[in-house]
């Protein structure tokens, strides 16, 4: 056996070692399932959102084609965009959906089918060839409808690297790192959703592997050097005796970091610093308490409902954040108000339960198109639910409410004439609420970090996401692998954004917390302090790290080491510096 | 803003033309149809031998196989229908954009 090494995008980092569990798209007909009659809304909301998702995919698939000049694929899939708007594929599969109260796939299967009867009794074989474009429509949708419904991630082998074309979200946010112990697909960014959540779970992830070509390959062993974007087949015994030492040194590294779950992140003269969690399901919070946390500085409200299948009532969001803060009791629990629009809708099947299938309008340039804020206050109905539920849940414990991609002060006067109604429907109707609940705005559109004085007269306090922060200045899609490279945190004009936002705020006497991947490099600790930053935000798993690097260094020295940042005036130059640093420090 | 008299909101128009382009009703032709449809409100009716579709439909107007010098029945019914036909028609008579 010899040794193959691919090379990969790495997404997440680890290493894992284990066995190649492929996993292949299926053809065969669903079984036919009797639904509930209180399901049958949640399995049309899903057929909506199989509809809309397919839609997107199709208008991509458009894009490419215009690109390569095929003049008639586009038509053709013109015909397909149709298709999907098509009274018999929407209100009378919905219809159907409601009286036969069997689950989606197994009707729209039937359905299909019936229509392709239809097409092959046709006597013109020109028009009974037009079929097929039905049948591709229809694939496309059923694969959306259950793109891996008929594998249980919690039935793998343990220790399985999973290899598939392309991960949704949904399936790493199902995935039990126990049994998943790595993943490589060949689509996919490291801004992607699904990539968020393997990195939030640890599990190794590797992009940009041909799966196909490498499924005949006999396999008897495999290691995945998330570090590095490796995938390495059949790995010689030597290779192996490298990775498990740097497994076993990894692991020693933690246990001195488990040691210190219980002590403080304070620096070596002395000041103290916060470490908030970022969380995006109930369960993460267990594992915060445990290293200590100060709170919850970003709770993604919008992964809570991603596993489920309709658009979450205001009461369902009230038992959600009703656990949460009871479960972290006292400590501040940030929620970030929903996060979706723009490009974060394919992940949304929810959404779709709402009102009409075209809910979201296509844009050419979603990233600045209409989401978080700028789409909740569009769908104020929608908004004002999850607000409720936010006020209702609030005598449960300390919630703060976090408005996401503010660009202009209205956005946050519009939210607090918002606030004001429902504040005054709860005490009519009784209902107990906090008395002061903190309203926050994330600074992650330039044009409110340039206005952040203005922005701290309207609120309680910030909170820098810098992951869109850096994208918005460097006008840099990090996800984009020939422009990648420009997107680096370590840019001066970075620097001095983040300076003058951290100097507003201590001016205005506003709390300030970062969160971002920023927060969790190590190595820009030492610069975040100096410039500032007292309270960060993480996934769980880098807080104890960052916590142990932070009691390994002064203060002062962070000062120094901020104002020497400060004068470097190019990316690469100001790399250098920090990469030098960490060198010198943990070496 | 002009609202509609009753007698406009009620007009139903019958309309009987013949397919010239090669094809037929084919995909093409009945995106066309699909999308010029798109803005306007009426209920627009395609009949074919005795058989009645929503011409809203691509998949319908596609099962209707309608060929070359067939003649179709186009039934629009509402306040904007003289205008729909109007699009219709035109849309037959240039063979929907085909050469031939």
């Amino acid at each position: 056996m010899t040794e193959i090494v691919l090379k990969g995008i790495s997404i997440s980092k680890g290493i894992a070692i284990g066995f190649p569990f492929y996993l292949a798209p299926q053809d065969e007909m669903v079984p036919e399932q009797a639904i509930l009659s209180m399901e049958v809304e949640s399995e049309i909301a899903r057929y909506r959102s199989a509809l809309f998702s397919s839609r997107l995919e199709l208008e991509e698939l458009q894009k490419t084609l215009l690109h390569e000049g095929s003049a008639d694929g586009v038509a053709i899939l013109d015909a397909h965009l149709e298709m999907l708007k098509d009274p018999l594929m929407t209100t009378e599969m919905e219809q159907k959906i409601r009286e036969r109260q069997r689950n989606t796939e197994s009707v729209f299967q039937k359905t299909i089918s019936e229509y392709q009867n239809r097409f092959i009794s046709l006597k013109d074989s020109f028009f009974q060839e037009r079929v097929k474009d039905i049948i591709d429509v229809s694939k496309r949708i059923l694969g959306h409808l259950s793109p891996h419904r008929k594998i249980d991630l919690q039935k793998l082998p343990p220790g399985s690297i999973l290899f598939v074309v392309e991960l949704i979200p949904s399936m790493v946010a199902e995935a039990d790192p126990g049994q998943v112990s790595g993943i490589v697909t060949q689509t996919g960014g490291i801004s992607s959703h699904a990539a968020i959540i393997a990195r939030a779970k640890g599990i190794p992830y590797i992009a940009g592997i041909e799966i196909e070509k490498h499924r005949g390959i006999a396999c008897q062993g495999m290691i995945l050097d998330g570090d590095q974007g490796l995938v390495i087949i059949n790995p010689t015994e030597e290779t192996q005796e490298k990775y498990r030492q740097m497994i076993l040194k990894a692991e020693d590294f933690h246990k001195v970091l488990a040691g210190q779950y219980a002590s403080k992140a304070e620096t070596i003269d002395g000041f103290s610093i916060e470490l908030f969690g970022n969380v995006e399901s109930v369960e993460d919070i267990d594992l915060l308490r445990k290293q200590g946390a100060a709170g919850i500085g970003l709770f993604r409200s919008e992964y809570l409902f991603l596993a489920k299948k309709s658009f979450p009532t205001e009461e369902e969001q009230y038992i959600a954040y009703r656990k949460i803060v009871e479960k972290i009791p006292k400590k501040p629990v940030i929620i970030r108000v929903f996060d979706i629009g723009g490009d974060k809708k394919g992940d949304l099947p929810a959404s779709m339960g709402w009102k009409t299938p075209t809910f979201f309008a296509h844009e050419s340039n979603p990233v600045l198109g209409c989401r978080a804020i700028r789409f909740l206050l569009q769908y104020e109905e929608l908004f004002e639910k999850q607000l409720r539920a936010l006020f209702r849940a609030s005598p449960f414990g300390n919630i703060q409410i976090l408005l996401p991609m503010v660009s202009d002060i209205a956005e946050i006067r519009a939210t607090r004439r918002l606030i004001a109604k429902i504040r005054n429907n709860l005490l009519e109707e009784k209902i107990p609420i906090k008395k002061q609940i903190p309203i926050g705005c994330m600074i992650e559109v330039p044009s409110s970090a340039i206005m952040c004085d203005a922005v701290c007269q309207e609120v309680d306090f910030l909170s820098i996401g810098t992951n869109d922060l850096i994208q918005y200045v460097l006008a840099a899609d990090r996800s984009n692998p020939t422009v990648s490279s420009l997107y680096s945190s370590a840019h001066p004009s970075i620097l001095r954004l983040l300076h003058h936002v951290v100097s507003v705020a201590e001016r205005r006497k506003k709390e300030l917390i970062l969160c971002g991947e920023m927060a969790a490099d190590a190595k820009f600790i030492p610069l975040l302090l100096g410039l500032g930053i007292r309270k960060f935000s993480m996934a769980a798993r880098h807080i104890p790290e960052v916590k142990h690097f932070i009691r390994n260094i002064r203060l002062m020295d962070a000062c120094s080491i901020a104002e020497q940042a400060f004068r470097i005036l190019s990316c690469e130059d100001l790399q250098k510096y920090l990469d030098h640093l960490s060198m010198r420090q943990y070496s | 803003m002009k609202r509609p008299s009753e007698k406009e909101k009620s007009m139903r128009i019958i309309h009987t033309l013949k397919v010239k382009n090669d094809l037929g009703l084919h995909t093409r032709p009945a995106t066309v149809i699909v999308r010029i449809l798109q803005s306007f409100r009426s209920a627009v009716y395609f009949t074919y031998q005795r058989e009645t579709v929503n011409a809203r439909s691509i998949m319908s107007i596609l099962m209707l196989a309608v060929g070359k010098n067939c003649s179709l029945t186009i039934t629009v019914e509402g306040e904007d229908a003289e205008s729909v036909l109007k699009e219709l028609v035109s849309a037959f008579e240039t063979k929907f954009g085909e050469k031939k």
